[in-house]
């Protein structure tokens, strides 16, 4: 297994774009980092790289369109406003009369979800045990090894 | 590569895998059968119970959207299908829906004896005390608190050692899905089991296919990758909604009018309650009790359940910090799904996309929006008279609330249709049904009661698919009692 992990798709703006938004739908608190950096990104990474290329190339489409929407609700590219206009955008694609603008928030929340609750680190600061089998491998070592923190991301 | 056969059989599920088990004297007395599954052979060894590693267990690795993505579709994708990744709940047909179905030759009467010999076979038990988890004691006291009746819900299991992790693929072999029991025999007996063999088309006497490569850690199927061209005296068709309609669909069956269509979800609405302290429902086992107080009234049942992390986002419908302070509550998660008995109409059907892709057009009834927001209203009640503090309610006004601060007499008013908003709802199915209606004749059905397709006496169908309507409770012994029909009818025709 390799040292590091490279990203392959969330790459430039893109991840810039994905580590905001994963920030806001998990964000950081008193007790821990949210859910916008690399370990996060490295899972996601990995999963894009397992899912249909043209479905891939939506969600990775639909972050640019996320970053430029962003001048209708703070001024400026998603990545630069306040995290009030970020989560102002992000509430009206969840809420918007545009099913496919919906369907766009759900997909990214949705993998930024997966990204950082698959994280080992994340289950123990919720209490979460893990499997029974722990030690059980899985024939793609790689995700396991971005799970468990064990593999430098980059970009 | 060219091989000839007398039955082939699609799909290794609760439908195929009980073909496959009942042709077995068939394939003793020398006839040639094989099982072909699109999805790889996956062995207990290979589930780490861990969901991001167990996504390949689903089709699309369970993020399968009805076409306008207001459903989440899970359904396996492997040797035994869909019953790798379910949790044995077993329920007979009711007798009502038997009734309203209204399938000549398909009666209460008739069903019963099989369901009685299947439940014997896939050691159905109710659950003992020793099974029951905080989840679901807690379920049952609040539903006794309630007045409301509750019922333990019976499981095929043996010697299960009630790890928690049945949706990531069972590690003992303890659930007795047709990966454990139905194909290991059928296999035994001489029929081959063919994985990664994706059917493209079929016709009579024929069936093209293409074998993919093995994922690495699944047992390798005995053909090489590439397209098989098979000869077939008989074919069956057991690759679930939507895929039995597919195949039919790509294969030109124009002529049946209602083909993939009236195709129901049985959608689900997963609930959650905060209990004071810990329960850890992920360990134990997940589903012991359920009530039927509203199936006849109001159109559904609830569950108990159980989701990991990363499902459990998706279910919630929060974000920000609603969500991050919602999920540190992870151990003290009660957990309740909601199964609506959804219409069955013609306008909900299985479709080809341009580029070939199998959509579900499925669009959901206002009726269904209404079972639902009245579910989550009773589940609140529930979750409150367990002794919950909080619950989180996705049709509710405020989405998270606390015991006191809605009026229980208000709780309908406070849980509507207005909140619901489709996508934004999280819905899901696991028992999508129809497709293939049976029935007596082509202007009303696509296949006749023993699941013989109208005009090709060579082509039945054995899942779900056929069902005219929402089974109303989770299918999977109505799939093995009618695969058993379907199986009987085969093996008669076969000289």
């Amino acid at each position: 297994m390799a040292e590091v992990y490279q990203l392959k798709y969330l790459t430039g703006r893109r991840l810039k774009v994905f580590l905001a938004v994963a920030d806001r739908i998990v964000p950081a608190d008193a007790e821990g980092p949210g859910a916008g950096n690399m370990a996060t990104a490295g899972v996601v990474d990995w999963a894009l790289g397992r899912i249909d290329p043209a479905l891939r190339s939506q969600i990775l489409m639909l972050l640019i369109a996320l970053e430029f929407l962003g001048v209708l609700f703070g001024g400026r590219p998603f990545t630069r406003n306040s995290a009030a206009a970020q989560d102002r955008e992000l509430k009206f694609l969840e809420n918007s009369p545009v099913r496919v603008l919906r369907l766009g928030f759900f997909g990214i929340k949705s993998y930024a979800c997966m990204g950082y609750y698959a994280r080992e680190d994340t289950w123990k600061s919720m209490g979460y045990e893990g499997p029974l089998v722990p030690d059980r491998p899985f024939p793609d070592d790689v995700v396991r090894a971005l799970c468990q923190g064990r593999i430098e991301v980059v970009a | 590569m060219k091989r000839e056969y007398d039955v082939v059989i699609v799909g290794s599920g609760a439908g195929g895998g009980t073909v496959a088990d009942r042709l077995i004297p068939l394939a003793r007395a020398g006839a040639r059968i094989a099982v072909l599954e699109a999805g790889p052979h996956f062995t207990r060894e290979y589930f780490t119970q861990r969901e991001i590693e167990m996504m390949g267990l689903l089709w699309h690795n369970g993020a399968w959207p009805v076409e306008d993505g207001s459903i989440t579709l899970a359904a396996g994708k492997g040797v035994g299908g869909s019953t790798i990744m379910y949790t044995g709940v077993t329920f007979r047909l009711p007798d009502a829906v038997c009734v309203e179905w209204n399938v000549p030759g398909i009666t209460p009467d008739e069903l019963r004896p099989r369901f009685e010999r299947l439940e014997r076979e896939l050691n159905v038990i109710e659950p003992g005390e020793d099974m029951v988890n905080d989840n679901n004691r807690l379920f049952k006291e609040g539903c006794d608190q309630l007045g409301w009746p509750v019922e333990k819900i019976r499981l095929n299991l043996k010697d299960c050692d009630q790890n928690g992790f049945c949706n990531l693929g069972c590690t003992t072999g303890g659930k007795q899905g047709t990966m454990e029991l139905q194909i290991p025999r059928a296999v035994a007996a001489g029929i081959e089991l063919v994985p990664n063999c994706e059917v493209d088309r079929v016709n009579e006497g024929s069936v093209s296919a293409t074998v993919r490569p093995a994922p690495a850690g699944t047992v390798p199927g005995p053909w090489p990758p590439g397209k098989a061209e098979l000869k077939a005296r008989a074919v069956v068709l057991a690759a679930g909604c939507p895929g039995t309609t597919g195949i039919m669909m790509r294969s030109g069956m124009d002529d049946l009018p209602l083909l993939g269509r009236y195709i129901t979800m049985h959608p689900a609405l997963t609930v959650y309650g905060i209990y004071p302290r810990a329960i850890k429902n992920y360990r134990g086992f997940p589903k012991t009790y359920y009530t039927p107080k509203f199936s006849l009234s109001h159109g559904y049942y609830i569950e108990t359940a159980f989701y990991y992390p990363f499902i459990s986002t998706k279910h919630l419908g929060l974000w920000g910090q609603d969500l991050k302070e919602t999920m540190k509550a992870y151990t003290r998660f009660m957990t309740q799904i909601v199964l609506n008995h959804d219409p069955a109409t013609a306008d909900n059907r299985v479709v080809i996309a341009k580029n070939g892709a199998l959509k579900l057009r499925y669009k959901i009834a206002p009726e269904t929006v209404s079972s639902l927001c009245h579910a989550q209203a009773q589940a609140t009640r529930i979750f409150f008279a367990a002794g919950c503090e909080q619950v989180i309610m996705p049709c509710a006004d405020r989405p998270i609330f606390k015991a006191g601060e809605v009026a229980d007499e208000k709780l309908e008013q406070f849980i509507t249709p207005k909140n619901f908003l489709s996508v934004k709802t999280p819905l899901s199915s696991a028992h999508p049904q129809g497709g293939c209606r049976m029935g007596a004749g082509p202007d009303h059905s696509v296949t006749d009661p023993l699941g013989r397709v109208h005009g090709r006496p060579w082509l039945h169908v054995a899942d779900a698919s056929l069902f005219p309507s929402s089974s109303h409770v989770n299918p999977y012994l109505t799939i093995m009692a009618l695969a058993e029909r379907v199986a009987e009818q085969v093996a008669k025709a076969l000289p």
